[in-house]
């Protein structure tokens, strides 16, 4: 729970012709981390087949083609199933694709087509509305001898290009009606400049919308011929639709289950191209559980007695690039959830996330004490966490974290006598921090000692546990830092009066010698842990940099220190911003009336929703700047079993410039 | 200039002002055109900033791919300095950036109508995953979708897609891309414009002698070009090109339009441009004189800008003119560099790309 599971090396020599079958399994058993041929540090040359090169594109093209035809007949791509579906092989899967595109490409050509005819219907009755009132036959217009007249859609922000452009041939330009970015025209010239003015016409965009010839007779017969078209027009785009949606009935689990076949696949030759590939076999290398090494080597025996799995001890090189599987109790996951948000743990470090279960709720609690709102809080953790509301099943691991910090305000509350921001109700177990301001401050310093310290104690031990003497003794985040900072406390507490049972003599010796070893860590860590030479520059800029060293770590230590004062700040806040809800209360209505209790029920609602919103974001930045900085790098792998169901869309992630 | 203004673009001038100590210096453009092959290229280019993204195995870097790689460069200039650059000068930026979404959409049409495959279109396009409209995912639907109508259909929710599908019925009478194209290029210029206008003191005052000033350099090439190459008529040239600009005027476009000496109007707007009269050797492929004049008025106006850009860096930095200047002068440095790496790949003799490449105002 503290600490990764611990993982073992494990290289596996696989027969080509049980490549497929093996990749299967172990993508199967949920236990193996895969390292691709580029990643891997074993220094061999890497030889990557080009079959399943050609698979991975050619399955890439299907997936694309069978997207396509979903998103035609409007399906969605449903959720992944849960088992891998059965590989299918590129050509029997573009065999298949090219039947369905068959199938769905006339009726939605069809469809397109009609759409299209009904959008040019409606522009010719478009065009036609303006002149409806006009007692002439169109068909005179269509054969004007000594007039060019044409009609019509032009973008707006031509019109006055096509103007210029026609400075020195008579025409005029006359606009119908505006519609969005496009306006109907009609343009009027000599029928003896009919070519330039087409070109002219043309290049400003203008898109003639000829009549055809079987509208004839007035334009108001014109526009009721018209109309019946687009009654017809939009019969067969129904019959089109209906069609179609049978054909989506007919095929949605069809294609479903095709796409997921297809990006199993394709997921399948992506991970074998990152194989080594010797003469006849794969060499496949990754990261596996140690207590689950039996396990893998029970469901490979299972496939094939042909494959033949080695453990590899770690090397230098694996340093960093190990796997760190976190292995916490499942109702931790939100704050696992919050750990991994800053970073990664790495593999020899101490996972932060019980720390983070302990402090985040005591936090939160001290700055939210109110048993009502804390209560509100755990009743909503609970629900979350229970998965009772559908679409907050994804955040059920964060209802863990929500109930653990209300049953903390709740504790707090009780502590503090609040409920619901009444203060009248039950006496305060300890104090009211709106009464006793300088106790909540100090007791919020106190709080925040105690977890810079907790902070300095695990990187001290994380230190340890990679044999980082140097560091462990020396860094400002070491022993030496810790004994520096409970020196400098203990001299403080003695300067306010406080009884401290140790000496001030002894502490500023202590405290002394501890600052001398901050001040040239370098030098001490350096030679500790064997590294040459001491130091890296020369004396006197070591010297100067070594002093500013010690000032910072001075500063920084007072002002993490301070930081947590904002603990007790917004203690007196929520009581003080429940007075204020209070007073409000009283303004609106005498005490006990209907105005009185809306607007108490409502600001306790504000109080939970926007001062819960800025405590928990307090919180977290406390955990993560002050407490965090101490000890946590965030640089780890996560340990990723190999799978061969890929997240929707992942296939065609965005590259990078490496790629 | 205000403290806000200066506290506004102190990290990004400093972080530009970095970025443009990086652009290739005449010694190293003196090598790069000197490389004796393109693995010699290959091996120069490594010791620029350009290098970190030519990390790749040497079979893998063929000329196409290599330049594909290039591009990246001004990707992440143009992704960082718009994250740190403030409003209103980040959304100039943005635009300035789409111009390459644009030259992609064109890329795409292109490859719809030659069948082409995402394997074969994607090393043409410019890597661009920020700030964008239209994603890699949009162009593989492109693509996929087989015809242009149907793929313009699918790029809806892009700003493209008025402007295409408009144009749209043109190519499918003309069955010619040269429509949808130059619907695009006038567009994103009016897009160009307005956001530029949307700048005040300083910044739109920069803004407009940088880019308005390119935007000037591209509608008189344009109208020149459909004079010399496409033969339009004086109404087509007008109204394939535009009717603003910042010291272009509608005058000198109709004035070439109609077939005025392009020399002489050119050196109305532009009275001290030099190098005009230079000779280059006259390259392959032209075959007037008018053709051969086309190319040296291009290297003169775009020296003209790179002096402009180079200008931009003394005096006053607190403006988006810095900002600009330094991306303008990168887009032409990977430019000339795309042409390099082309000629090397073509074996084209080393004095004829010399006489391609204009090292002298770097």
């Amino acid at each position: 729970m503290f600490r990764p599971q611990a993982m073992e090396k494990v290289e596996l020599i696989i027969p080509e012709r049980e490549v497929v079958r093996t990749t299967e399994a172990l993508a199967a058993s949920g236990i193996f981390h895969h390292i691709p041929t580029t990643q891997t540090t074993t220094g061999m040359p890497a030889r990557v087949s080009d079959e399943w090169q050609t698979w991975t594109a050619d399955l890439m093209a299907v997936e694309r083609r069978i997207l396509l035809v979903m998103e035609e007949l409007k399906i969605n791509e449903g959720t992944p199933p849960l088992t891998p579906p059965h590989i299918i092989e590129p050509r029997v899967a573009e065999r298949d694709i090219e039947r369905l595109e068959h199938e769905a490409e006339t009726p939605i050509r069809e469809l397109e087509a009609a759409r299209r005819r009904l959008l040019q219907l409606q522009k010719y009755v478009a065009q036609l509305t303006p002149i409806a009132n006009l007692e002439i036959d169109l068909g005179t217009l269509r054969h004007l001898r000594y007039t060019f007249v044409m009609l019509g859609s032009i973008p707006v922000a031509n019109i006055e290009r096509l103007e210029s452009s026609l400075e020195h041939i008579p025409f005029a330009l006359i606009t119908l009606r505006h519609e969005g970015h496009l306006a109907t025209v009609v343009l009027f010239g000599l029928q003896q400049d009919a070519v330039a003015l087409i070109r002219a016409a043309r290049s400003a965009y203008l898109n003639p919308l000829p009549l055809p010839e079987d509208y004839r007779g007035t334009p108001a017969q014109a526009i009721a011929a018209l109309q019946a078209g687009i009654e017809r027009t939009r019969q067969h785009i129904s019959e089109y639709e209906t069609e179609i949606a049978h054909l989506q009935e007919m095929r949605i689990r069809h294609l479903r289950h095709l796409l997921w076949r297809v990006r199993a696949s394709h997921a399948l030759a992506n991970t074998i191209t990152g194989y080594d590939h010797l003469q006849h076999t794969y060499l496949v290398t990754g990261w596996v559980p140690k207590a689950s090494h039996a396990r893998l080597e029970q469901i490979i025996a299972q496939v094939s007695d042909k494959v033949v799995i080695e453990t590899l001890e770690p090397r230098q090189e694996d340093s960093g690039h190990i796997p760190a599987s976190l292995k916490n109790p499942s109702f931790l996951s939100g704050f696992q959830g919050l750990v991994t948000t800053y970073g990664q743990p790495n593999y020899d470090e101490l996972d932060p996330t019980p720390l983070m279960a302990l402090t985040f709720p005591l936090v939160f609690g001290l700055m939210f004490g109110d048993v009502g709102h804390g209560l509100l809080l755990l009743l909503v953790g609970l629900l979350l966490a229970g998965r009772r509301i559908k679409a907050l099943q994804s955040a059920a691991g964060f209802g863990v974290v929500v109930a653990l910090c209300g049953a903390s305000a709740m504790v707090f509350g009780t502590l503090y006598g609040s409920i619901f921001g009444f203060e009248d109700v039950f006496r305060a177990v300890w104090f009211r921090p709106l009464e006793e301001i300088t106790e909540i401050l100090l007791f919020a310093i106190i709080v925040g000692v105690l977890l810079i310290s907790a902070g300095i104690i695990y990187n001290i031990t994380n230190a340890a546990l990679n044999r980082h003497w140097g560091r462990m003794i020396f860094n400002r985040n070491g022993l030496a830092g810790l004994i520096f900072y409970w020196s400098l406390l203990g001299l403080g507490a003695r300067a306010f009066g406080a009884a401290v049972p140790i000496p001030g003599a002894v502490l500023a010796i202590v405290g002394s010698l501890s600052g001398i070893g901050l001040t040239f860590a370098e030098f001490f860590e350096h030679l500790v842990e064997g590294h040459r030479p001491l130091i890296e520059d020369d004396v006197g800029t070591y010297l100067a940099l070594a002093f500013f060293e010690l000032f910072e770590t001075l500063i920084s230590l007072f002002s993490n220190t301070l930081s947590y004062v904002r603990m007790g700040a917004f203690a007196v806040a929520h009581g003080a911003l429940s007075l204020v809800v209070f007073i409000i209360a009283e303004v609106i209505g005498a005490r006990g009336s209907i105005g009185y209790w809306i607007v108490v029920i409502l600001g306790n609602l504000f109080v939970i929703g926007f001062e819960g919103m800025i405590v928990g974001i307090q919180t977290l930045r406390l955990e993560y700047y002050e407490l965090f900085s101490k000890f946590f790098s965030g640089g780890g792998i996560p340990f990723r079993p190999l799978s061969l169901i890929p997240k929707a869309g992942k296939l065609n992630a965005p590259e990078n410039a490496g790629s | 200039m205000g403290r806000s203004t200066v506290t506004a673009y102190a990290q990004v001038n400093a972080t530009t002002r970095a970025l443009y100590a990086t652009l290739l210096t005449p010694e190293v453009w003196h090598a790069l055109i000197q490389s004796p092959s393109f693995d010699a290229l290959l091996g120069q280019l490594d010791k620029t900033a350009y290098g970190a993204y030519l990390k790749l195995e040497r079979q893998i870097l063929t000329p196409r791919r290599t330049v594909y790689q290039l591009r990246w460069h001004l990707t992440q200039a143009y992704e960082k300095l718009i994250r740190l650059t403030p409003e209103p000068g980040r959304q100039l930026l943005i635009q300035l950036w789409r111009l390459y979404e644009v030259d992609n959409l064109k890329a795409t049409l292109r490859g719809i109508e030659t069948g082409a495959s995402w394997d074969e279109v994607r090393r043409l396009l410019s890597p661009m995953f920020r700030y964008v409209t239209l994603t890699n995912d949009d162009i593989q639907r492109m693509l996929a979708s087989g015809t242009i109508i149907r793929a313009i259909e699918r790029i809806r929710h892009t700003p493209y897609y008025e402007t295409l599908i408009h144009a749209v019925e043109r190519y499918e009478a003309e069955k010619n891309l040269f429509p949808l194209e130059v619907a695009l290029d006038l567009d994103y210029r009016r897009w160009l414009w307005q956001s530029i206008a949307g700048l005040k003191g300083m910044d739109h005052e920069q803004a407009l002698r940088l880019v308005g000033t390119s935007i000037d350099v591209d509608n008189l090439l344009w109208a020149i070009r459909y004079r010399i190459y496409h033969h339009l008529s004086v109404q087509e040239i007008i109204n394939y090109t535009l009717p603003f600009g910042y010291q272009v005027r509608d005058a000198d476009i109709r004035a070439i339009a109609e077939g005025a000496d392009i020399t002489t109007v050119v050196k109305r707007i532009y009275p001290q441009l030099e190098g005009l009269e230079e000779t280059a050797v006259p390259l392959k492929g032209e075959t007037s004189p008018q053709q051969h004049q086309l190319a040296t008025l291009e290297r003169a106006l775009y020296r003209h800008i790179g002096k402009l850009c180079r200008g931009t860096f003394l005096g006053d930095p607190f403006h988006i003119g810095i900002q600009l200047a330094y991306l303008m002068l990168l887009e032409y440095e990977l430019r000339d560099l795309i042409a390099v790496v082309e000629a090397k790949a073509s074996q084209l003799p080393v004095e004829r790309l010399a006489s391609i490449i204009d090292i002298e105002w770097r």
